[in-house]
């Protein structure tokens, strides 16, 4: 034999040891679904690490002098600010994974139905398949689309007949969301809120 | 795209013309797949390696091309969820990898011992099966896009899984092999055992029947112990199904396919109607039918024996005793806590080490160590599977999908527990793990409906206005 007793001794350690690193990846990976969500963080701590200033375009409006800190560091609108953006919200903070967390209707057939954000993205049209299907003569099969981008809630029309509206704005480009600022599609409009 | 494209669209764009570009998003329950199957088929080659080693002493590379063309198949599923199942579950694809390729490891494993290779050899075989089942996996996912379409074909769902359980029983198609008649075959060289894939055909029947009929069986009924029982002509369906397991003992002499059947309706008929009552009426009519059987019915007699008295020198010694059994639990006793190491013990030294007593034989090489990782294997499996149809929100694919998973449970449930004599044993393969084409089409067919199930919950609406 070529291969001596140790090595194959440790050979058939490591591969044990392999296949059980293996299965407690797989319960790492679920372990949400398996101990339950952790709780989410406080928004002081999420908004610490997020603004490094380096990376704000050097000639970037940053709107920092009409906001509060916390919401300036919350909010590093980089690219979107580089250019005057149609939509003039950009003093409001911008719908992130951690401060909205629910999806309100406020006109339309169903309105004040809410439903949670999760973190998924959320597609809306008259299709079946779509997250949140609205169906009534103006909305567009796949018609548009939220998602998270970046941490950010985007919205993205995604060439729909009649348009997407944020605050009264049609949409051209995946735009930021932010809180509490209506999004128009059809007969329906929804916000994003904490 | 990158995120420096995506800059470019954002600020250079002209204003709504032209098609407006999307915004790439990650893929993160695929990427989370892609680095758990190359790490299980990093574990599948380690583990051919390890059976070379020590069954050699040196490395041949002859299986290595099958088990890279494996690992491809495998990938080419991986990359066909990326495009028509992106949001199906990660985790499904991994598991099945790793527990087909330590099943090949370890018959070909066996093959060494016995001294076979080429297309002689099981492994050679159980490779080329696995590959096309994998096919199949990948055709199920491409073909089926939505669960739903399956409800459309209740009947004809009940039609053929029936029409599969009985078809051993045809004269010159059938075929008997060790006393049980769940085989068909064609001339000399195939071989199939239609029961695996009826068992999907009959939890497709299952759920959509239950679905149509579940009022009748839960809302009415007589309460008497504190449980409210059915009423006499509703018992209809639970004893055609009784019957059916019933002749499946009687005729085709397996006790182990008429459990699963029965088991996975009564787990089905208690998710849909979530009476207690079912259940229990269904395992007293069951362990009625078993033991009249045991008492009538010679092999059904004899396999009691075997569990109950396995270590008596009579039983040991008897044509069709108990000397597999007791030869598995030995194999099992001499890999004690960490196992003799791949390649180094004797499983070939149990009759049928590479289909029925794969998990003796694996026992004995990786020890309790491995068997409880194969265990907690099919418990993830079986797991993410109950996570499925409890996500879900319509109740045929709810019912479909814990149907379909319980099925894998229970019949590494009869099959393991048959050889670690905790109940009498009966020959139903381990799935993934033990020889045999049948069993892993059927499997993994099984893991492509679960993972287009786990897709369309994910991607289910949330609210419709």
């Amino acid at each position: 034999m070529s291969v001596s007793e140790l090595t194959l001794l440790v050979l058939r350690l490591g591969f044990l040891l392999l296949l059980w690193l293996f299965i407690f990846g797989i319960v790492y990976a679920l372990r949400s679904d398996l101990f339950g969500q952790r709780a989410r963080k406080m928004q002081a701590d999420v908004a610490a690490p997020a603004g490094a200033p380096a990376a704000f375009p050097s000639g970037a409006p940053v709107p920092s002098a009409t906001q509060p800190p916390a919401a300036s560091a919350s909010a590093p609108t980089e690219q979107f600010t580089a250019r005057p953006s149609p939509v003039s919200t950009a003093v409001d903070d911008k719908a992130t994974s951690q401060n909205a967390t629910r999806l309100v209707i406020t006109s339309g057939p169903k309105a004040g139905t809410e439903f949670p954000l999760t973190g998924d993205s959320i597609t809306i049209g008259r299709s079946g398949d779509s997250s949140l299907v609205i169906r009534d003569d103006y909305t567009s099969t796949h018609h548009a689309r939220l998602m998270l981008w970046h941490d950010k809630w985007m919205i993205q029309d995604l060439d729909s007949t009649n348009g997407t509206f944020l605050d009264g704005n049609r949409l051209v480009v995946p735009t930021p969301v932010p809180l509490n600022t209506t999004v128009k599609i059809g007969a329906t409009s929804f916000e994003l809120r904490r | 795209m990158p995120a420096s494209s995506n800059r470019s669209t954002t600020t250079d764009a002209p204003p709504r013309t032209g098609r407006v570009r999307r915004l790439h998003l990650p893929q993160k329950l695929r990427n989370l797949e892609l680095f758990l199957l190359l790490i299980a088929c990093g574990i599948n080659a380690a583990s051919v390696v390890l059976v070379q080693l020590g069954a050699l002493g040196r490395i041949d590379t002859t299986l290595v091309f099958l088990g890279a063309g494996l690992s491809a198949l495998v990938l080419a599923m991986h990359v066909v969820l990326r495009v028509v199942a992106r949001e199906a579950d990660p985790f499904i694809l991994p598991i099945a990898t790793l527990l087909n390729g330590l099943g090949i490891a370890m018959i070909y494993r066996i093959d060494l011992a016995n001294g076979e290779s080429g297309w002689a050899s099981a492994s050679v075989r159980q490779t080329v099966w696995s590959a096309l089942a994998i096919g199949c996996a990948i055709a199920v996912i491409l073909i089926i896009r939505n669960h739903r379409v399956l409800f459309r074909y209740t009947y004809i769902a009940g039609f053929v899984g029936v029409a599969l359980l009985l078809l051993p029983l045809v004269p010159g198609l059938g075929r008997e092999v060790s006393g049980a008649r769940v085989w068909i075959g064609v001339g000399s060289f195939a071989t199939f055992q239609p029961g695996e894939i009826a068992k999907i055909a009959l939890a497709v029947f299952f759920a959509g029947y239950l679905v149509r009929n579940r009022d009748s069986l839960s809302m009415v009924g007589k309460k008497f112990l504190g449980m409210r029982f059915p009423r006499l002509r509703d018992l209809g369906p639970i004893l055609v199904v009784w019957a059916l397991s019933m002749s499946v003992i009687i005729f085709q002499r397996d006790l182990g396919t008429a459990l699963l059947y029965f088991g996975l309706f009564l787990v089905m008929l208690y998710l849909a109607t979530g009476r207690l009552s079912w259940v229990l009426l269904g395992m007293s009519l069951f362990l009625g039918g078993a033991l009249i059987a045991s008492q009538t019915l010679d092999y059904v007699n004899g396999r009691f024996r075997n569990w109950l008295d396995a270590l008596n020198p009579d039983v040991y010694g008897a044509d069709g005793g108990s000397y597999q059994l007791v030869q598995g639990l030995f194999g099992l006793a001499k890999g004690g806590l960490l196992g003799t190491g791949l390649g180094q013990g004797r499983p070939e030294i149990t009759p049928v080490p590479q289909s029925d007593y794969i998990i003796a034989s694996l026992g004995e090489e990786l020890g309790l160590a491995g068997v409880f990782a194969i265990l907690a294997l099919y418990l993830l499996l079986v797991a993410r599977g109950f996570r499925i149809g409890f996500a879900g929100n319509d109740d045929f694919g709810k019912l479909l999908g814990v149907g379909l998973s319980f099925v894998i449970a229970l019949q590494c449930f009869i099959v393991i527990g048959g050889v670690t004599r905790v109940i009498p044993l009966t020959g139903l393969t381990t799935p993934f793990l033990a020889a045999g084409g049948s069993s892993l089409v059927a499997n993994w067919i099984i893991v492509a409906l679960l993972l287009r199930l786990s897709d369309t919950v994910r991607n289910q609406p949330r609210l419709v206005v």
